[in-house]
């Protein structure tokens, strides 16, 4: 769609018009005559992204704030903060995975059913506590890490800082529901750790796909979905599910990039590795939180929750059930690195971790 | 929603793995720690809101954060911390705004979904000179959103645990911010028009050199959030169908919280200071003003896309661009005042009143 030269001139010719340029509708430079419509789901971000709205670039190099797509302009200012590369931040899925948390955004106010929890017995009320102590310390770093890098997408990649948003959101509500868990019952928090903080030390985005979302959150995504395991109430399990359908749009996130990552720049391969070889190092069970639910005054809790209570045999049965968590847990993540294409970390992967690995299924 | 997996899957697990330790005898010293014990909360109409759980001692933000990791507020702190963070920012001074928890609260409740909570089969084909002036104002809110986003998620990480009320409003800014960019994007495509021209991208280049978060909030919570609020509220005169007036009125609700934000937060900033705060945030206002005009004084296709989009002539249209301008300027004095920064007319910067005066 155009302005018609007709127009153009009346316009111009108009009492006040002599200073109008114009030169913008006469000439546009950005691509005109999209008529989206909606869909079953609406109007998305996979609908519009079409014709050349949807051309995502293998690399650019817009610097300025110009979304992709918007004309250029010459005198616009440059960031050099901005990512030129597509590998260095894409993942196919943000579209879609950023309209279903858009869909799917809850309220740790109104969508758990707080008014319903019960009494527990103190032993086990402690334990949740403990647990939702460790939770609340640990998912919002998931919202640093992320935002670190958020300054760093071009408008020619907008989609990935949208979802990054979408994720920030997540990890804030994970944040307050965990804390507000904690302050329900009577207890409030207890024994902070030393946390996640390592995860913040990430100076490649690829970097923090691999140690946040395929290992952190992975493994925090198996826990929350096996909370009816060690939930006490309704309340704790609404709480945990929620959390669980959030934890798994920001896996798939991170999976599909490193895919990315691995399919068009294999020569990464042994770079990824070595961030794995690291995280796997900081999971082993000696460890407190860093252990990611697996050790320590974490561990514990779990035990406790999913035993049922502190006698020797409800705490054997729990750390029983504790170490089908694990295995769930590590199984789930070499399920995700064979999505990725590194399948071969089957080979390299932390001695602990193997112990817990069900042979390859050929 | 991600399936939950069920007790009995796991039943047949075995006790013992050889390679992984025994687990330990039964401690739990975290426990007996002497945190506070929290009254049973009394859950209202609103839920189990933040502010209602963080009662009693939990309530309590103190002026200086002493713990460098992610130690939540009122729990008690490991000895071994690990490693220090890179948070910056440790005191309250910095950050804080006394509604922040209910703004938290008030952001999920009024959240919208722009794929399907906006009447996109109401927008009807126009004139081609008028879809183009609205789609390069959309356009331009689209940019300026995005810029604001990107620069507020980059921050968060700057902001140390004490503050979790702060890191969990922003969140919903970021995420609201991030809803304004592919919603305005979304009406630009959606009725054969297409993205109009990027900005200069002065005052986005402000935002970014923000070096301290006040300063980043005054640019995008007091200056950029004031002029693109008297815009949403001037929106049933740029749009044309429902879908329209609903992207300016939802939009301009989000930005209502945003704005209070970032009054109550400067509001705090002056009062828990000196004199030579006030002279920052002036200095600050001063540099934001004169990016905004740089701005506006260059971007042709944006200030003739106002004049086609709020008249029928073009005389009416800048009639309409001044009125829209000074509507600017107004909110932003009144903001400012709301923040205990008052009598800032006579100290606009120059540019910026020239603008104003000469859209």
């Amino acid at each position: 769609m155009t302005t018609s030269p007709d127009i153009l001139e009346q316009l111009r010719r108009e009492p006040g018009g002599e200073d109008l340029d114009l030169s913008w509708l006469d000439q546009p430079l950005a691509e005109r005559g999209l008529r989206v419509a909606p869909g079953k789901r609406g109007l998305t971000l996979e609908d519009i992204a079409t014709s050349s709205y949807g051309d995502i670039p293998s690399s650019t190099d817009n610097n300025t704030g110009r979304l992709r797509g918007a004309a250029p302009r010459t005198d616009a200012q440059r960031s050099q903060m901005l990512w030129g590369s597509k590998s260095a931040s894409w993942s196919a899925s943000a579209m879609l995975l950023y309209e279903e948390a858009v869909q799917r955004q809850w309220s740790s106010a109104t969508d758990v059913p707080w008014a319903e929890m019960p009494e527990l017995p103190e032993e086990l009320e402690l334990a949740m506590s403990q647990l939702c102590t460790f939770l609340t310390q640990v998912e919002f770093i998931a919202g640093d890490v992320p935002g670190k890098y958020a300054p760093n997408i071009s408008g020619e990649f907008f989609e990935i800082g949208l979802f990054l948003a979408s994720q920030i959101m997540d990890e804030a509500r994970h944040l307050d529901v965990f804390r507000k868990r904690a302050l329900a019952n009577g207890i409030g928090l207890l024994q902070a750790g030393p946390g996640a903080i390592g995860l913040l030390t990430a100076q490649d985005f690829t970097e923090m796909a691999s140690t946040l979302h395929l290992v952190g959150e992975g493994f925090v995504q198996s826990l929350f979905r096996m909370g009816e395991m060690f939930a006490q109430s309704e309340v704790d399990k609404r709480m945990f599910r929620l959390a669980a359908q959030d934890e798994s749009r920001h896996v798939a996130f991170g999976v599909m990039h490193m895919k990315y990552v691995v399919e068009t720049q294999p020569e990464r391969r042994e770079e990824i590795h070595t961030y794995l070889d690291r995280m796997e190092g900081q999971l082993g069970a000696g460890s407190a939180q860093a252990g990611l639910t697996g050790g320590g005054q974490t561990g514990e809790a779990l035990a406790i929750l999913l035993g049922g209570g502190t006698s020797e045999t409800q705490l054997r049965e729990g750390y029983m059930k504790l170490l089908a968590i694990r295995k769930r847990q590590v199984n789930e993540y070499m399920h995700r690195l064979e999505v990725v294409g590194l399948g071969d970390r089957r080979q390299k992967i932390a001695p602990m971790m193997l112990a817990l690995l069900d042979p390859a299924r050929n | 929603m991600a399936e939950t997996d069920t007790q009995e899957d796991l039943q047949a697990a075995p006790p013992q793995i050889p390679g992984i330790p025994a687990p330990p005898q039964l401690d739990m010293s975290w426990a007996k720690v002497p945190t506070a014990r929290p009254p049973k909360p009394k859950i209202g109409a609103e839920g189990f809101t933040l502010r209602l759980a963080d009662a009693g001692e939990y309530a309590y933000a103190p002026d200086h954060w002493p713990y460098e990791n992610d130690t939540p507020r009122g729990s008690y702190p490991a000895k071994d911390r690990g490693l220090p963070a890179p948070y910056t920012i440790y005191d309250k001074a910095e950050v804080w705004a006394e509604n922040s928890a209910d703004l938290y609260e008030l952001a999920i409740r009024e959240q919208w979904k722009p794929a399907t909570q906006i009447s996109w089969s109401t927008i009807e084909p126009l004139a081609g000179h008028i879809e183009a002036a609205i789609d390069q104002i959309v356009s331009n809110i689209s940019e300026q959103q995005y810029n604001s986003n990107a620069v507020m998620m980059g921050r968060l990480k700057d902001i140390s645990y004490g503050y979790h009320e702060v890191k969990l409003y922003l969140a919903t800014q970021a995420f609201d911010q991030a809803r304004h960019v592919e919603a305005f994007r979304k009406r630009a495509l959606a009725n054969g028009g297409g993205l109009g021209v990027e900005s200069p991208g002065f005052f986005n280049r402000a935002v970014y050199a923000s070096f301290k978060f006040t300063e980043l909030v005054v640019y995008t919570n007091i200056i950029r959030t004031s002029f693109l609020l008297a815009l949403c509220e001037m929106g049933d005169r740029i749009g044309r169908s429902q879908a329209d007036r609903q992207l300016f009125e939802n939009t301009a609700n989000d930005l209502r919280r945003h704005l209070s934000y970032g009054i109550e937060h400067l509001k705090h900033y002056l009062l828990t200071g000196d004199e030579q705060k006030r002279r920052n945030v002036r200095a600050w206002l001063d540099r934001g003003e004169i990016m905004l005009a740089a701005d506006m004084r260059r971007d042709k296709p944006l200030r003739e896309a106002f004049i086609l989009a709020l008249g029928d002539t073009v005389e009416r249209g800048k009639a309409s661009l001044r009125e829209l301008r000074q509507a600017q300027l107004r909110k932003l004095l009144r903001t400012l005042e709301l923040a205990t920064f008052p009598g800032h007319e006579p100290y606009v910067n120059a540019s910026l009143r020239d603008i104003i005066d000469n859209p």
